[in-house]
């Protein structure tokens, strides 16, 4: 733990009180200010379920109710079907990058493989491309030449392992210490058992971190999902959230309550990947 | 070594696929071909049964219609799934598969699909998005394919809008008519004739008057929702009072260039500065919101729709789900003013249906598109959106069953929205997709970004115009510009 | 029968070398990934290379060479995008990832629960969806005086702003909003980060008699270096992509002064049709993108072992 770099307050406890509370104050100042969206989001899904036309500015709704919620239901037979869809594609995308995408980046940062480096830099520059180009040629790629529309598939492979997670995943392990692995060498661990064994049990944490951002790229994506779903059946939550814009008016609290419903599974995930978050890379191994 | 050879396969295979899906994708760009052997796209059906192009006969092979449609009014997407049943009761050998979008992301996904070409049979556009699917070469002259005679149902002047270089590529659903809306009362205070504004229309002065008298410390005289995007409604349909009713002029050339275009600027100069119009960019929900508070007398845009926004709002101030600070107000429904020497005209904008090429497309099939594009655009499916629009249909047998619906609208409003309707100019016929082009992109690049400037006060009306001008001349030629005052 | 090879060796250059276990384990642990790469990411790319030599149509394009790159540059729009993209990702990228660096720090001396509740906090606003987001601060930044800004404006007796849509503040006010929520996830690595640093360092230091602003500087600084690089990285390619904001606040805004190089991208694949041009210019911004990170990389890198 890195508490050691506040270590010189711990003899004087008022120093440290007084020091806590103002971070705190800092902290929570701040934190209010960019959670205002959120709040807004919030309140008003308890709006009623009325084309908002009239965006009266107040925090509150004037009128509190669950007809939002209700509303969101009840719009389409798909509703939840469209949750669930977010959920299969969110969750095996995460499970697809944890696994593929570390491996990659530990290969990567620790074996000195032939062509590390030219197959790294093309990873690298691959994220450099801007989406809107690559959309086409994928969508022709899946579309025309893998027919694949409407596929929790389609949904799930060209994000299964992402160059933003390889190259993460190989900073975080360009930083274990190479000795670590050597001493697995000496006993005879192979790469695989290596990596099984000792690598993957230091990295909770990143790999916690990979798991939460990957999940909330995939279950925010808009544009991929609504261009290769064309039944109702298999849009995620976001395409189908979109549906409740016409060209005259906005469901706007049913939408909110269709946002804070689809913010829930984030939050649940979350709170699960605590522990592994404050766990650090004991690199005390490397002492004993 | 075994390992090495198996690696080294898959590793070629991946490569291969890779190489060949690009030289596929090549060969397909490069044949010009409506091919009619079936690379199917989202068509489950087993179309590959379909024959080569030579056979004229209307054959009864099994065949799918894709439609992409956004929710053109609120109930759209059921009724479009109630109709495609009808349909396929009468030709059962016909499918319909509807693809539902959302309303602000279905030109990207429908121009996508048109680049991957793997475009629906039948597409909703806005008229002016027309030329970008002409020039990518996926739209289909409709007028071949069509059965004989049903193409006369339909009002000239709404197919104009759907024709560019004299072709015809689709369906008109309706128009729109925007205009300007106000609050009767308030407007009767200050002593304009509402009556005979609605029926006969009203001069630029008088407007101004207007506005200017019925401006006061709480409520502002004209208000126009004009912050980002909407900016471009504001030059086109407040662009009729100058007598700009379309981005080209009768004889085919450019109208931004026009003297017209020059008073049209130096008007919202004057409204901005004097404090009839709010000096904030005002999103476009507000406005709607400010009329129904009180807080603004005449708002634009505005479409004879309204009336029943508004309406259910009055009622509504009873049981607190108004808007903030409610009053009764009786809409009326206004034509934009007209400048001295300029005709009068209103702004229609025509939304309809185009029928796209894909890898699906033989003749046989655009006979079938065009059977089905014909039936949701015309009869009880056309009269049943215009109800809900509070439009009046463009085509005769759309008119015949819709005289049998109760519209619930003041007679002065159903009057003045005929009027309207009656001033409506199509774009004429003869631009070409290119100049529909160059004009969007000049529209969309440099006139309302520099039209937000003026707005805010940043720029002046010369400044704006003269830019304008000369990346008119750069992007058309001079001589395609127009120059003076075009009556 | 494997070969017993250590990677601190130097193999001498043999003709098995790339048969070593070294390799194979090598290849086999980016098999999966690079299969998916090369399908889902590759092939795209280098289809939009050669899209950007064509003037696309669906049905028939056709070869005119490096007629799209010249156009691109021609046309002022072009440069006026790209200041503005770069003036945004000055401005957002090293303050964005300031600002997560020192909240990390602040939350670092707390016990696990409050750390635990004050990252929930951090996280949380990016999680709302993107349309929501929009719509609220299209409400915080509405011109009007009751526009939640100019409320607050208000009361220090500041006249009201015109926002969005003025260009003396429209950028200054998406830069402001990119600050203002998009820092959560910064926040969580750089405290995975800071969490690995041993506290031995400390203890050493502080031998040495190392002040709070010593340790940063000397200890904190230096071995969140891959860290940061990764964030710097990965922000400016990001940051540099941005368009959605700025097309659903302004919509690319006034008078251009918001329209970055990703939307006038956007624009020209979708809604003009001239695809071609569009890879053009998408082309162009990585090369621009490219050159940047190797420059960072070339700074931050050196302790970095590759």
């Amino acid at each position: 733990m890195a508490s050691g770099l506040y270590s010189q307050h711990l003899n004087n406890r008022k120093l440290r009180y007084m020091r806590n509370a103002v971070l705190i104050a800092v902290l929570v100042i701040f934190a209010l200010v960019s959670l205002f969206p959120i709040l807004y989001m919030l309140t008003w899904s308890f709006g009623p379920a009325i084309e908002a036309a009239s965006n009266s500015y107040s925090i509150f709704p004037r009128i509190w109710t669950m007809d939002s919620y209700k509303a969101f239901v009840n719009y389409s037979p798909h509703s939840f079907r469209w949750l669930f869809n977010s959920l299969v594609v969110a969750v095996a995308t995460v499970l697809g990058n944890v696994v593929f995408a570390s491996m990659a980046g530990y290969a990567f940062a620790k074996i000195n493989f032939k062509g590390r480096q030219t197959l790294f830099f093309m990873v690298l520059i691959a994220m450099m491309i801007p989406y809107q180009v690559t959309q086409v040629p994928l969508y022709i790629l899946i579309v025309r030449e893998f027919q694949m529309t409407n596929t929790y598939a389609a949904l799930i492979l060209p994000g299964i392992a992402t160059s933003y997670n390889i190259f993460l995943s190989k900073q975080f392990f360009t930083g274990i210490p190479t000795a670590l692995l050597e001493s697995a060498k000496i006993e005879g661990c192979g790469q695989l058992k290596t990596f099984r064994l000792i690598v993957l049990p230091l990295s909770k944490t990143i790999l916690a971190v990979m798991a939460i951002n990957t999940f909330l790229g995939s279950w925010n994506n808009f544009f991929w999902p609504f261009l290769v779903t064309s039944k109702d059946a298999m849009f995620t939550i976001q395409v189908g959230l979109k549906t409740f814009k016409f060209s005259n008016g906005t469901l706007l609290s049913p939408m909110m309550a269709g946002a804070c419903i689809s913010a829930v599974p984030m939050f649940i995930l979350f709170f699960a990947l605590q522990k592994y978050f404050l766990e650090g890379v004991t690199v005390g191994a490397v002492k004993g | 070594m075994k390992m090495k050879k198996v690696f080294a396969l898959l590793l070629s295979v991946a490569m291969l696929a890779s190489v060949t899906a690009c030289g596929n994708d090549n060969n397909n760009t490069v044949s010009n071909t409506t091919d009619s052997s079936s690379a199917a796209d989202e068509s489950t059906e087993a179309s590959s049964e379909e024959t080569a192009e030579e056979l004229p006969v209307v054959s009864e092979e099994e065949d799918t219609i894709t439609i992409m449609v956004p929710p053109v009014t609120g109930t759209y997407t059921e009724k479009l799934a109630v109709w495609a049943k009808e349909f396929e009761d009468m030709y059962p050998h016909l499918h319909i598969e509807v693809i539902a979008t959302s309303w602000d992301e279905h030109g990207s996904k429908l121009t996508t699909m048109a680049l991957a070409g793997e475009a629906p049979d039948i597409a909703e556009v806005s008229y002016g998005a027309i030329g970008t699917y002409v020039e990518m070469g996926t739209a289909i002259n409709i007028a071949d394919y069509m059965e004989a005679g049903r193409l006369d149902d339909y009002d000239q002047n709404a197919l104009d809008y759907m024709t560019l270089e004299n072709t015809l590529y689709g369906l008109p659903l309706y128009i729109t008519i925007q205009a300007l809306g106000g609050n009767r009362e308030m407007m009767e205070a200050v002593g304009a004739d509402v009556a005979k504004i609605q029926t006969e229309g009203w001069t630029y002065e008088e407007f101004l008057d207007v506005i200017a008298a019925g401006t006061t410390n709480d409520i502002y005289g004209f208000v126009f929702g004009n912050s980002g995007v909407t900016t471009a409604d504001f030059v086109s349909i407040f662009g009729v009072s100058a007598g700009i009713s379309s981005s080209f002029t009768e004889d085919l050339k450019y109208a931004y260039t026009s003297e017209n275009m020059l008073a049209l600027l130096e008007a919202v100069e004057t409204m901005t500065s004097s404090g009839y119009m709010p000096d904030y960019a005002v999103e476009a929900a507000q406005r709607l919101v400010m009329l129904e508070t009180g807080e603004a007398m005449v708002v634009g845009k505005a479409m004879p729709l309204f009336e029943s926004n508004v309406k259910k709002n009055n009622a509504g101030i009873a049981d607190g789900t108004a808007a903030d600070g409610s009053i009764e107000v009786e809409y009326v429904f206004l034509p934009v003013p007209t400048m001295e020497g300029a005709t009068e005209s209103v702004f229609g904008s025509v939304d309809g249906f185009i029928a796209m090429r894909n890898n699906n497309t033989t003749d046989e099939h655009l006979k079938n598109v065009c059977l089905f594009l014909d039936y949701i655009c015309s009869g009880e499916r056309a009269a049943s959106v215009y109800t809900e629009l509070y439009l009046t249909c463009v085509c005769e047998s759309g008119r015949q069953i819709q005289s049998a619906f109760e519209l619930d609208q003041s007679e002065l409003n159903a009057a003045a929205t005929a009027r309207a309707i009656s001033k409506v100019n199509a774009p004429p016929t003869g631009i070409t997709a290119e100049m529909s082009a160059g004009a969007k992109t000049i529209m969309d690049e440099v006139i309302v970004p520099k039209f937000q400037a003026l707005l805010a006060g940043e720029t002046t009306a010369k400044d704006m115009y003269d830019i304008v001008c000369s990346a008119a001349y750069e992007t058309f030629g001079q001589d395609n510009c127009a120059s003076g005052w075009v009556k | 029968m494997r070969k017993k090879s250590n990677q601190y060796t130097k193999l001498p250059a043999r003709r098995h070398k790339w048969l070593s276990s070294e390799n194979l384990s090598g290849w086999g642990f980016i098999l999966a990934a690079m299969i998916v790469f090369a399908f889902f990411t590759l092939y795209p790319v280098i289809s939009a290379v050669f899209t950007s030599l064509q003037d696309y149509k669906p049905f028939g394009s056709a070869w005119v060479g490096f007629k799209n790159y010249t156009d691109a540059v021609k046309s002022t729009l072009f440069w006026k995008s790209i200041k503005n993209t770069l003036l945004y990702t000055a401005a957002v990228v090293p303050l964005s990832l300031l600002i997560a660096f020192v909240i990390a720090i602040m939350i670092l001396p707390f016990e696990k629960k409050t750390q635990s509740v004050f990252k929930a906090l951090y996280y949380l606003p990016g999680i709302a969806s993107g349309v929501a987001t929009a719509v609220v601060w299209l409400w915080l930044y509405d011109s009007s005086p009751s526009g939640i800004f100019n409320q607050l404006l208000g009361l220090f007796g500041v006249s009201s702003v015109n926002w969005l849509s003025s260009s003396n503040t429209a950028m200054f006010s998406l830069i402001l909003m990119a600050l203002l929520s998009s820092h959560g996830s910064n926040v969580i690595i750089y405290m995975a980060a800071l969490h690995g640093i041993d506290n031995t360092y400390f203890e050493a230091a502080e031998m040495d008699g190392a002040t709070f602003m010593h340790k940063v500087r000397y200890i904190v600084f230096p071995l969140c270096k891959p860290t940061t690089l990764f964030l710097l990285v990965t922000g400016i390619i990001g940051s540099f992509q941005v368009f959605m904001n700025a097309y659903m606040m302004t919509g690319g805004g006034p008078d251009n002064n918001t329209t970055m190089i990703g939307l006038l991208i956007f624009n020209n694949a979708f809604n003009y049709g001239k695809y071609g041009l569009a890879c053009a210019q998408a082309i162009m911004l990585a090369i621009v993108i490219a050159a940047l990170t190797m420059v960072q990389f070339k700074v931050m890198g050196e302790d970095v072992e590759y």
